[in-house]
């Protein structure tokens, strides 16, 4: 079985009966560590469409989520139940519950350490008091503003206050969490989250290809939220240093906030700073200082000091790009998709309103970023095969440009393989309005081609 | 990605129901058993057909049964009727599954589970009706006809459903208008099967009750024990679990009778 992957999420959804002899065809553990190898914080079985599960049943996941928690820093555990079933799961395992419950995916994207959606105002409730702080800890370590109940009273008081709060948690647990380091996007800048004693471990901890993929979509302010470090030694000073470096070949710069060096050599930090790495007591000395921001590079998305041409083998292998795109329109649609014209030159969009855009970077043999961009009415064309229905929610239209734009890379990738040449692409980032779009991709050179379909017009546009 | 050209190119190469089939089943809807044994004798495939899967476990015969005639008498007119559509189906089946993991004994076996569960059902049900019971045999075409729409958009689907948990009848529903199940209607009509079966099997989709509460009530038999035997390891190893969406709140309410009916525990 194959896991469905966002936010940092993967999640299977067996359907039916589940019971110790079917658990093991449903999942496999190579399915578990495949998608686990896709840097998740999280992987989770949900039970939306599971009508029937025994202790034997879920045992087969459970013994799997131990294995790959043995070597992996993932959380792992189930979702998408109700309240029935979740007293079944908390009778089954009692006191040995070691993996995480979540009622919803929606709730279990908050405990992800890649969350991107803004800080969220969250109720929630659990009649385990340690439960209830150790989520009000990890929300707050994700940038969220956890309201925590004390009763199951003063919970239902409160729930019944309408759009108080983004989200309701209740029905959940927390098991052992990942040990990723947290990240979350505030701004133009991206926050981790580090904690406790900084050793060698930090180089497993620290999701490298997420930090690598938000370089190479255009990010310049990388801040670490610092003020639960007790110590670091020096393999973690290395690694800091390490980053700093790289991130100096973007024009980036990299933060510390509230770190104190009471338990850790004062050199280690003067040995940051000259590796370029900044340090500020309050994460509102930085965050709050807008003139600081624009000059670290925090006020738009892209520095433009990073800049590189189209190469030779970009414009050989432009069909492939070319042909990835409009395959995925006609696969959508079900209409054909014609090219209209190419021209090499910086993004040329025309009228700005009205437009949105979605992008995905590839990198490996080659790198480089695909733009699509869209007027508002023919994204959702574009998209009816997965929206489903007409909607105004933009929000909805957005993400699903991001699945959209995901798919062009996914078949990026398949055609270039057949070339030999070995592309990974990053996550797909989506674009409210043009100007958000010209943050990053503003003066960049790139291919431009105009493509129709249905007499719908849309724009491709490769850069690097 | 399916385009109700490709649809409508697939309805029209289904052949209609051959003679021989086309007598036996006249034959036993006016119930005369041995003349629809005669009929079904001369057609080898069908003889073949009858014979191996009647012998399966799940009909829990001690001796093998090998005669027509005798297969016929055993099953009764009804059970008789639904085991020859069953094989019809067969009939649409490819030689080689692509998008599917199946081959031919694994699709037999199938038919014959749901044929057998289905029958204990209605005997729970206390229903004894001729096409109720061969509203069965329409279900697995189902299966049939995403094969042969899918099959060469394997990598579509396969890309498609990695960013996006898409079924391949919303996918289908989406983009033609119309869905597996519609296409299975269009089968009956072909065939000349009764409407009452394509109105059961329309409704066992999950995502279109029927008005009519009978029928309803099968429909949600019907998509509860679907999912039953495609939680069977077999099954899912054929990658049939998430062919169709599974709708758990329609069967809500004769879940518990059902668990206790085929002793779920």
């Amino acid at each position: 079985m194959r896991a469905l992957v966002k936010n940092g999420v993967g999640v299977f959804t067996p359907q039916g009966f589940l019971d110790g002899n079917n658990g093991g065809a449903f999942l496999t553990i190579e399915d578990i560590e495949a998608t686990a190898s896709l840097n998740v914080d999280m992987v989770l079985v949900s039970l939306k469409k599971v009508i029937f599960f025994n202790r034997n049943g879920l045992d087969v996941f459970v013994k799997m989520f131990a294995k790959v928690r043995a070597s992996k820093s993932v959380s792992v555990g189930f979702c998408d139940y109700d309240e029935k079933k979740f007293d079944a799961i908390k009778k089954f395992y009692k006191n040995d519950l070691s993996f995480s419950l979540f009622a919803t995916q929606e709730i279990a994207t908050l405990f992800a350490s890649n969350f991107k959606d803004g800080a969220k105002n969250v109720l929630l409730y659990s009649d385990d008091k340690s439960q209830r702080s150790a989520m009000a800890i990890e929300l707050h370590d994700g940038g969220h503003n956890p309201i925590i109940a004390q009763t199951e009273e003063e919970f239902n008081t409160k729930k019944a206050a309408a759009n108080a709060y983004d989200i309701v948690i209740e029905n959940s647990h927390l098991g052992q969490m990942g040990q990723n380091v947290a990240a979350r996007v505030t701004g133009n800048a991206i926050v981790y989250t580090i904690s406790s004693f900084l050793d060698v471990e930090i180089t497993n901890m620290f999701n490298i290809a997420y930090h690598n993929n938000s370089l190479n979509v255009g990010f310049r302010l990388f801040v670490f939220d610092a003020y639960k470090v007790i110590s670091m030694n020096i393999h973690a000073l290395n690694f800091f240093s390490k980053l700093a470096s790289s991130a100096a070949e973007y024009n980036a710069t990299l933060c510390f906030v509230g770190m104190t060096f009471d338990k850790t050599p004062v050199a280690f930090k003067e040995n940051m700073e000259d590796s370029g790495i900044m340090f500020f007591e309050q994460m509102d000395d930085i965050l709050g200082n807008k003139d600081l921001l624009a000059e670290l590079g925090a006020s738009s998305a892209d520095s433009g000091l990073h800049r590189r041409l189209i190469n030779k083998v970009m414009v050989k292998e432009l069909p492939q790009f070319i042909s990835a795109a409009a395959a995925t329109i006609e696969m959508m649609t079900n209409s054909v998709a014609s090219k209209e014209s190419v021209d090499m030159q910086e993004v040329n969009i025309g009228d700005h309103d009205g437009k949105i855009a979605s992008s995905i970077g590839f990198y490996g043999d080659i790198d480089g970023m695909v733009i699509l961009i869209f007027p508002q009415d023919i994204a959702k064309k574009a998209c009816q095969l997965l929206i489903g229905e007409e909607t105004d929610d933009m929000d909805l239209v957005l993400d699903t440009l991001a699945e959209l734009v995901n798919i062009v890379g996914g078949k990026v990738k398949t055609l270039l393989s057949d070339q030999d040449i070995n592309v990974n692409i990053t996550l797909p980032r989506t674009y409210p309005d043009i100007d958000s779009l010209l943050e990053i991709a503003q003066d960049r050179k790139g291919v431009q081609v105009d493509l129709s379909f249905d007499n719908d017009k849309f724009l491709f546009f490769l850069t690097r | 990605m399916i385009t109700n050209e490709q649809i409508n190119s697939f309805i029209e190469k289904i052949p209609p129901a051959p003679k021989a089939l086309q007598t036996t089943i006249m034959f036993l809807n006016s119930g005369e058993l041995t003349k629809a044994a005669q009929i079904a004798e001369t057609d080898l495939a069908l003889k073949s057909y009858l014979k191996n899967i009647v012998n399966k476990p799940i009909y829990g015969f001690r001796n093998e049964v090998s005669e027509i005639s005798q297969i016929f008498g055993i099953l009764g007119v009804s059970s008789s009727q639904q085991t020859v559509y069953n094989y019809m189906m067969t009939l649409l089946s490819p030689n080689k599954w692509v998008l599917f993991n199946l081959n031919a004994p694994a699709f037999h076996e199938l038919q014959a589970k749901l044929s057998r569960r289905w029958k204990t059902i209605l005997d729970h049900l206390d229903i004894n009706d001729i096409e109720i019971e061969s509203a069965i045999s329409l279900l697995p075409s189902s299966i049939i006809v995403s094969e042969a729409l899918f099959a060469e958009k394997k990598s579509d689907v396969d890309i498609l459903r990695s960013v996006n948990n898409l079924d391949l009848n919303t996918i289908m529903n989406r983009l033609c208008g119309l869905d597996l199940f519609d296409i299975c209607e269009k089968i009956a009509h072909k065939w000349e099967m009764p409407d009452k079966i394509s109105q059961i099997v329309q409704a066992s989709s999950g995502f279109k009750p029927s008005e009519d509460e009978d029928i309803n009530t099968l429909g949600k038999w019907m998509h509860l024990l679907l999912f039953y035997e495609l939680s069977q390891p077999m099954f899912i190893d054929a990658k049939l679990n998430d062919f169709i969406d599974f709708n758990v709140d329609y069967v809500g309410d004769i879940y518990d009778e059902f668990t206790t009916l085929l002793e779920i525990s």
